[in-house]
């Protein structure tokens, strides 16, 4: 490890020969495994991942002193070829039509193409490494720094993570009869445990005939024994038993007529550490324009 | 209020601006800043006429969005006045916000009243508004980028701060825009971020920021270098804007197209 070990302090190059390793490795997991197949990422497996990836944050971490790598991670000059190599594969996935199956090999899957996730996973370690860095030297003023770094971290790493255990199901709903079974997007039939009944669908429109309300009038029943009647419309959703029920559509033959209502139920177990995550990031942004910009300098 | 009495509310917005910028090269600090903040009250009634009268914020088409963005670079102006006294930064919000007013005026958009169901939330107006600003505040990063890389020469301390003040809270901004979509996302859609292609050049816009902010932490001495990745990210950002829109990828897929009828 010659290369790697000497001329320290190590430049740019160097990220951007790792960024270019990753890319590397990804094409040939690529080649050899196919596409990264989230639905394995399922509970329990994704709470070892997390567990393995916190561990192996942690030991990066602790041997920082001795692994002159693992401390380079934690520097600006780091990140650097990490966000740029990030930056050119969205650009790469915002010009490329995604779509669930087909298009352009590879890049119409850009979720599921490995050097895409190593390089998001690569920036993940290399933000951890930073916060945890400036997280025990404990200091207020470190605070901004900490906010931004863990809560990027915190918001997808959970994000990427829980997105195997969220469920998203649609529910198609008949005027007066409870239906308890759900299609997923694979069409799979699933019985979420609520069964909904319906009692009407309401369709507002405005003036000129565009739609101004969807709003479903609908009683919930649980496994548990409760009913819950509320509405449903865009925008507002209700929440039952872990679940939110979402608007979703209609028979757009019968518009205001229509005999039944169709519902998106949606159960997602790490939604709390998303937030979380994002309230991180929101106070970091606030921090960032009012205490990490630099002091105006005046002639 | 209609889109017929734009013009008078614009013409006096922009002579009081005009004069604001004026009155900065003559050095009359109390009537630039009079002048300055008459023509963004006068243009902000405007704004709030709109709202009142169309019974929903106007934040809607692109039209609706131009009206704000004009509206909010004298105001990043201003305020980068107040704290760098560059004389010239007035004439320029000024003139930029004008050629919006006249895209407004020669193109406008369809202006109608009724605000499809996916929008009506209170996310709305703050998720626009944040990123309305900081898109008036990173284009004037642009400019400063675009000015230090022409004269070649060295840039002055002053500029290069300017230039990383303009970033620091353009990019706060565009992160409060984008995390208050992902809040509303979750309301509307049960999903905070679904990769559509403007979520997706969102993602990149600001990474290619980061990449700025991380640059000039890592090498300070490579200011030429961070203004390139400015227009970088600037052309990003018209992608994420407006680009979308006819961008062949995006096509069918985006729930973000303005406009739909």
């Amino acid at each position: 490890m010659a290369f790697f070990g000497r001329h320290k302090p190590w430049n740019m190059k160097k990220g951007f020969l790792i960024g270019g390793g990753l890319l590397f490795t990804g094409v040939l997991l690529q080649v050899v495994l196919g596409p990264v197949r989230w639905g394995l990422f399922a509970w329990p497996v994704n709470l070892i991942v997390l567990i393995a990836l916190l561990a192996a944050i942690g030991v990066m971490f602790a041997l920082r002193r001795k692994v002159y790598a693992f401390e380079w991670m934690m520097h600006a000059g780091a990140a650097v070829p990490c966000l740029v190599c990030a930056a050119v594969l969205t650009m790469i996935m915002g010009l490329t039509p995604q779509v669930r199956m087909g298009g352009i090999p590879w890049l119409s899957q850009m979720l599921r193409f490995w050097p895409f996730v190593l390089i998001w996973t690569w920036m993940m370690i290399i933000s951890a490494l930073a916060a945890l860095n400036h997280l025990l030297r404990w200091k207020i003023r470190e605070i901004p720094f900490i906010l931004n770094h863990l809560g990027v971290v915190v918001a997808i790493v959970s994000a990427t993570l829980g997105s195997a255990d969220t469920q998203n199901l649609r529910l198609t709903s008949f005027t007066g009869e409870p239906e308890w079974r759900a299609v997923s997007d694979d069409g799979a039939l699933h019985e979420p445990g609520l069964a909904i009944e319906l009692h009407k669908f309401t369709l507002e429109e405005y003036d000129d005939g565009t739609p101004k309300r969807f709003a479903s009038d609908i009683t919930v029943y649980t496994e548990d024994g409760k009913s819950v009647r509320g509405t449903v419309e865009v925008n507002k959703p209700l929440k039952v038993n872990g679940w939110k029920i979402y608007q979703y559509g209609y028979d757009v033959n019968y518009g205001t007529e229509s005999p039944y209502s169709v519902l998106q139920l949606v159960r997602d177990p790490w939604i709390l550490w998303v937030y979380i995550g994002i309230f991180m990031m929101i106070a970091g942004a606030l921090c960032l324009m009012l205490f990490m910009a630099p002091k105006p300098v005046r002639e | 209020m209609s889109w017929d009495s734009f013009i008078w509310f614009a013409l006096g917005g922009v002579l009081l601006w005009a004069s604001g910028a004026f009155f900065a090269w003559k050095e009359r600090k109390a009537l630039v800043y009079v002048c300055t903040l008459a023509g963004i009250a006068v243009f902000f009634a405007f704004i709030l006429g709109m709202w009142i009268s169309l019974e929903r914020p106007p934040l809607r088409t692109m039209g609706e969005t131009r009206l704000w963005y004009s509206f909010f670079l004298p105001v990043a102006g201003i305020i980068v006045f107040s704290r760098w006294r560059y004389k010239w930064i007035l004439s320029f919000s000024t003139l930029l916000s004008f050629v919006f007013i006249c895209v407004n005026l020669f193109k406008p958009d369809i202006h109608s009243k009724s605000l499809m169901p996916a929008l009506q939330s209170p996310w709305f107006a703050p998720h626009v508004i944040v990123y309305m600003f900081s898109y008036a505040l990173l284009g004037a990063a642009t400019v400063m980028a675009i000015y230090m890389l022409i004269r070649k020469k060295d840039a002055t301390e002053k500029e290069i701060n300017l230039t990383d003040n303009l970033v620091y809270v353009g990019l706060a901004f565009l992160t409060f825009g984008m995390l208050f979509g992902a809040l509303w996302a979750k309301e509307a859609w049960g999903t905070y971020w679904a990769w559509d292609p403007k979520e997706t050049w969102a993602a990149a816009t600001w990474l290619c920021y980061l990449v700025y902010l991380h640059l000039r932490k890592a090498k300070p001495a490579e200011w030429e270098t961070a203004c390139a990745i400015l227009l970088v990210s600037f052309i990003c950002l018209q992608i994420c804007w407006w680009g979308i829109n006819y961008l062949p990828s995006a096509q069918g897929l985006s729930i973000h197209t303005y406009n739909v009828k």
